[in-house]
């Protein structure tokens, strides 16, 4: 349900069970009919989810993975009665969605915003480490880490780490086309050495990594592994597979004793990719007008972001497309890690092109239609402290820069039929916790699994075949209109 | 155990004097856990689920009873309307219940909680109510053929003497759901034919049923095939009782392709198999020379240095890499010599000193403290699992959350300090503050061995720190129950694919063998020959059942468990890219490491990180479990192999074996021949060599081209890319 300012109202987790308990029954509550009904709904929604709102809407997903931790209170949720020290320098302007104000350093996205929920009550309270990989890892994989490093760092990924959704997502819907089922790109998750950390499969095993594409799609992309070789043209290769085809049939027993591994379908959705050159062209960005390109914006984001959406309409399932810096001590570098120097480089250089490629996404994806079937999310790993130049979380602060934040910050959700226009919770007056309706990383991701009709309860098991809960979050189906 | 309020329970009581007396431990627990409240992905997970925490599986029912009773201020009871009670109102989702319906308001398991609640929810007494012994009926089950069906029943002893028929409450599980299916009524099918294991829980309590289910086609009529060894005697006595018919052996190409990638992870030279194709002598002698040859060579040194080095996690990310080489030089020089397994383990346990002058004790850090270091201990030389009783007593196996304390213990007197060089670590024996506590109330917790076995000295166990050293003894000792047959049976898995006990390192009473008297034979030969790692391979590969082909019969067909037949599997990362190389005549180049240098001779998964090795499942060394090595095919693998730079640049290589044996003017046979020799360890057949003939002198691109195609789909092909 969405906050409608001025207008107070029930929601279907209003009353809670303890209310209910101590009542008796649903008159004496106050509960309209609808409401009870909307309860019930989620009462046996519980048994089996076909069917209900929201639940499969998506295909598939772009998760635009702002890491760093984009400062909320600049960006997404501005609080320009606040005192200044936590205001900021940035004033509001008004969105598309009523009532709601965004920061002036986000023109384009007001607009765009028509499309979208913007969620104003993340939320978590990290376990121990207060680190960006460790909040990655939380963000992306629905588990606080559980090993640290002599060094205090978090250890680097390792084959028992769990896997990251977009893993998740390829084995359990995977692809029924021969696509690249899951895509990162344009660099790995990072912070300081370790790298990868919440980006890999883990005890999935490695062949549900996702395809890495760690290459800057402002410049022309050297996709080899997808393009036929030189040496090699289309006629040969289909020589050779015409070939191996006949040497397996010369060793039947083989055949038959291997035929639940599936090695042929394997081969013949590899050979589909090479030969259809789907995938290679999807990669390929100058099929797009050049003024398509421009909306988008020339940059690293901005390509990335227009590449997503030529992989989604290709058949890919995940995209993980992260921001492209990380801090390097250069308060100048577009990364949100902003310590130092918030306010400059943010109105000057990151906003300017999220607000552009973003924007722009949610546009193309809404015109081309792609976005009825398409759940785009837009999150960092935390946001930002409201007190400027305090230290939150270990780390030093210059005096105009922000902390690590992540008991209340922002993130937008769109597509699938999730709510167009409309604001979901409300932060309090400095931002700094959830006034109601908060949204835990694990809320979103089963959010995220539900809409691909993955069942986010569903059981897995560990390389030691140790049940673990896919994600242990709740669903927030109240994002859907 | 703390008081209830004694008003209400005296007048809830009273109001229902008529009911059955009802308490927590002997009628609740039991339909909470059956009813799987306390399952791990419910309520039993750490931490709990919506904010309500039950300990996993009912293990502990004076926490669960606690938990119930005064979580939420006691608001899951309503004595004065016992059915408003959560208790009752969520399971049965009268109000959202996130786990859905657990059972209805008719139900007999409502009813009793009902009761339980109007009678003042009474805990029971442990010294009565609790579970002593759990009988099940029949001990074994028989089945003439797959489509019978059994029921079993489950009578459950109480400490008062009491018994009750638990069938209902009681978890069935069998071991191989495909072959022994339960219903939900106690009932089992048989859906095929071979062996499986049911397990009954109950309260903590276990009991196992084996079920058989016997091939029933007439006509069946034991053949005999030769038996090589003791092996095959207790095979075939086994195979014969399910009218199983074992296949015949491979032939000779076969049997050396096999044997030379499972004892050196190498395939055989050409002229290797041509030799061994010729050779006359009687089979069953010519192929155990073959054995001992492939044995006693430098290859087969390296591919057992291997496989311990991924057990050991021989890693630099732990040790350094000056570290990583010594760990692993030291690892060659044990298998050179052919050190008896019981040594090499003891040196590795009671290692100490500089990591550099004493390279086993890099063992210890990968680990470094004590708890993962027993888990670690436990896991690869003793094929137990201490693992899930850190958090909560073993839910399979009778191993408690103190035993796991216990056994840390061992080790909480283990230090590590930085040593003088660079990288250079010193492990010592701790001398005071290193008592082992346990997590829950902090009592000192002495070092205890699971099972008893020697430790080397007379005595109660040692309460200084040179206790880690009467651990090493335990663990290598001659009558601990687990570390010769957990070798056993973890070497054989490596020839067969899977263990006799499967997986190999989760022995426990619940997973039992495939096979128990071919295990404990081994495992008797095993201490009987010293721990002779080599007697062991070489018992393994002489006998009939590893020499077995894939070509199945009308009677093994479907027989998975039981060694009957062959079963293909993938060549390893490393027996890929070295069966890569032999095949195209191309080794590929690692930075680091001497050009000449095989995959199966990498130091760590550092060399080489992130190519075709990793991509093909190399494992990571960063976990002691069989299971970091993977052998499955995927999408990314299929690509990599179809398009990828490895292969596509190797078969045309300038310098490879095309080329060569076209500028040695080798004629078109000749050159097929050759390249199924080096890729399939064999010539081909007739008709393969017609068809390669065809392709090669057809199309325009030229013989040369066209012998690369053939090369590559040979590669590609699934003959290549499995042992079988």
């Amino acid at each position: 349900m969405l906050v409608i300012p001025g207008q107070k109202s029930h929601t279907c987790e209003g009353p809670t069970r303890r209310e209910l308990l101590r009542s008796g029954s649903i008159g004496l509550l106050g509960l309209s009919l609808a409401e009870f009904l909307c309860w019930q709904d989620q009462a046996k929604a519980a048994g089996t989810l076909e069917g209900s709102r929201g639940f499969g809407s998506a295909k598939s997903v772009i998760m635009v993975f702002l890491q760093g931790g984009p400062s909320h209170i600049d960006i997404w949720d501005p609080k320009p009665d606040a005192a200044a020290n936590i205001r900021g320098e940035f004033k509001p302007i008004k969105t598309k969605i009523p009532g709601t104000h965004i920061s002036e350093t986000m023109p384009m996205m007001a607009d765009a915003l028509q499309h979208a929920t913007l969620i104003r009550s993340m939320s978590y309270t990290p376990n121990g480490l207060f680190n960006h990989t460790a909040a990655i890892y939380q963000m992306l994989t629905g588990y606080p880490p559980d090993r640290v490093s002599p060094s205090g760092q978090l250890e680097p990924p390792n084959s028992a780490d769990f896997p990251t959704a977009g893993s998740h997502v390829s084995k359990l819907k995977p692809p029924k086309e021969a696509v690249l089922p899951f895509v990162e790109m344009p660099r790995p998750l990072q912070e300081s050495g370790v790298i990868g950390k919440g980006g890999a499969a883990g005890f999935l095993g490695k062949a549900y990594d996702p395809y890495r594409m760690y290459q800057d799609p402002a410049k022309p992309l050297q996709i080899d592994d997808l393009s036929l070789r030189k040496d090699i043209p289309k006629e040969r290769l289909k020589d050779r597979f015409e070939l191996l085809k006949g040497i397996n049939g010369s060793m039947p027993e083989l055949e038959k004793a291997l035929n639940a591994q599936a090695i042929d379908e394997y081969y013949g959705k590899a050979f589909d990719l090479v030969l259809s050159g789907k995938a290679r062209d999807a990669f390929d960005l100058t099929k797009e007008k050049e003024a398509v390109r421009e909306r988008y914006g020339m940059t690293t984001f901005g390509q990335g972001l227009l590449l997503s959406r030529r992989l989604i309409e290709a058949g890919t399932k995940f995209v993980q497309m992260n921001w492209p810096a990380v801090a390097n001590g250069n308060p100048e570098v577009d990364s949100w890690d902003t310590h130092a120097a918030n306010f400059g480089p943010l109105k000057n250089l990151h906003c300017p092109k999220l607000d552009r490629g973003l924007s722009a996404l949610l546009d193309d994806l809404a015109q081309r239609g792609l976005l009825k079937e398409t759940l785009v999310v837009a999150i960092g790993e935390f946001g930002r402290s409201p007190r400027i130049g305090v230290s939150t979380s270990g780390n030093s602060n210059a005096p105009d820069g922000r902390d690590h934040w992540p008991y209340c910050y922002s993130g937008v959700v769109a597509g699938c039929g999730i709510a167009a226009g409309a604001q979901y919770g409300e932060s309090d007056q400095t931002a700094s916790s959830p006034k109601d309706k908060p949204v835990h990383p694990n809320d979103l991701l089963a959010t995220v699994y539900y809409a691909l009709g993955i069942d986010p309860d569903m059981e897995i098991r560990n390389h030691l075949n140790q049940p673990r809960e896919l994600v242990k979050g709740k669903v927030v189906r109240d994002l859907w209109a | 155990m703390k008081f209830l309020l004694p008003l209400l329970a005296i007048s809830t009581v009273f109001a229902a004097a008529e009911e059955p007396r009802v308490n927590f431990l002997r009628d609740v627990a039991p339909i909470l856990s059956k009813s799987g409240c306390m399952s791990g992905t419910c309520h039993g997970a750490a931490k709990g689920k919506n904010g309500f925490k039950l300990s996993l599986r009912g293990y502990d029912p004076q926490f669960d009873y606690e938990a119930l009773l005064y979580d939420l201020a006691g608001r899951r009871f309503n004595r004065a309307d016992p059915a408003r009670s959560l208790m009752l109102t969520k399971p049965t989702q009268a109000v959202p219940h996130g786990g859905g319906l657990r059972f209805d308001v008719k139900s007999d398991y409502y009813k009793t909680i009902y009761t339980w609640i109007a009678q003042g929810v009474v805990y029971g007494d442990p010294a009565k109510d609790s579970v002593t012994k759990l009988d099940v009926a029949p001990k074994e089950i028989m089945m003439d053929k797959p489509g019978e069906t059994a029921s079993v029943k489950v009578i459950a002893t109480f400490a008062d003497g009491g018994t009750r028929d638990v069938t209902r409450e009681a978890n069935i599980d069998s071991n191989v759901p495909d072959l022994a299916a339960v219903g939900t009524h106690a009932d089992v099918k048989g859906a095929r034919i071979g062996e499986a294991t049911l397990l009954i829980r109950y309260q903590g309590k276990f009991s196992t049923v084996p079920v058989t289910v016997l091939n029933p086609a007439p006509g069946f009529a034991w053949k005999q095939l030769p038996q090589n060894n003791y092996i095959d005697k207790f095979i075939d006595t086994k195979l014969q009782r399910l009218k199983i018919q074992p296949s015949q052996v491979v032939d000779d190409a076969g049997f050396l392709r096999r044997v030379s990638l499972d004892l050196t992870g190498q395939l055989p030279d050409p002229n290797e198999v041509r030799a061994f194709i010729a050779d006359t002598t009687p089979e069953k002698i010519k192929r155990s020379r073959l054995i001992d040859k492939l044995i006693a060579g430098n290859a087969f040194v390296d591919h057992w240095t291997l496989k311990m080095g991924d057990l050991l996690e021989a890693n630099r990310k732990f040790m350094g890499e000056k570290g990583v080489y010594e760990f692993d030089e030291w690892i060659r020089e044990s298998f050179a010599a052919n050190k008896p397994y019981d040594k090499m383990v003891r040196e590795i346990l009671s290692s100490s000193g500089s990591s550099y002058e004493n390279p086993a004790a890099n063992f210890f850090r990968v680990t470094r403290n004590p708890k993962p270091t027993m888990e670690v201990t436990t896991q690869v030389f003793l094929g137990v699992r201490m693992v899930c009783a850190q958090c909560h007593d073993h839910p399979f196996e009778r191993w408690t959350q103190n035993q796991y304390y216990e056994m840390a213990a061992f080790y909480s007197g283990l230090g590590i300090r930085p040593g003088y060089e660079v990288g250079e670590e010193i492990i010592y024996n701790q001398r005071e503050n290193f008592d082992m506590k346990h997590p829950k109330d902090g009592r000192i917790m002495k070092p205890a061995f699971i099972v008893p076995a020697s430790f080397g000295r007379p005595g109660p166990v040692p309460t200084d720190s040179s206790r880690r050293l009467a651990l090493a003894e335990w663990v290598t000792a001659k009558d601990n129950p687990f570390f010769a047959k957990s070798t056993v049976n973890r070497y054989w898995s490596y020839f067969f694919g899977r263990g006799i006990i499967d997986p190999v390192d989760d022995i426990r009473a619940s997973n039992p063998p495939a096979n128990p008297a071919l295990l404990e034979a081994m495992t008797k030969d095993f201490i009987d020959h010293s721990f002779d790692l080599r007697y062991l391979l070489r018992t393994i590969t002489n006998s009939r059942t590893y020499q077995s082909s894939m070509s199945v019969n009308e009677w093994n067909a479907k027989d998975i468990e039981n060694f009957s037949h062959a079963v293909p599997r993938r060549l390893s990362a490393e027996e890929l890219m070295d069966g890569l190389t032999l095949a195209t005549g191309v080794r590929p180049v690692f930075t680091e490491v001497p050009p000449d240098t095989r995959a199966e001779q990498l130091p760590d998964p550092h060399v080489g990180k992130d190519g075709f090795l990793d991509l093909f499942g190399r494992p990571s060394r960063e976990s002691p479990c069989e299971c970091d090595r993977r052998t499955d095919l995927s999408l990314p693998q299929a690509l990599n192999l179809v398009n990828g730079k490895t292969i596509s640049d190797a078969v045309s290589d300038g310098g490879g074996r095309i080329a060569k044996a076209i500028l040695s003017g080798k004629n078109d046979r000749e050159l097929i021949e050759e390249l199924y020799l080096a890729s399939y360890s064999r010539p081909p057949t007739a008709t393969e060599l017609e068809t390669s003939m065809k392709y090669i002198s057809s199309g325009t691109s030229g013989r040369a081209s066209r012998a690369q195609d053939l090369l590559w789909a040979l590669v590609n092909s699934k003959g290549f890319l499995y042992t079988f």
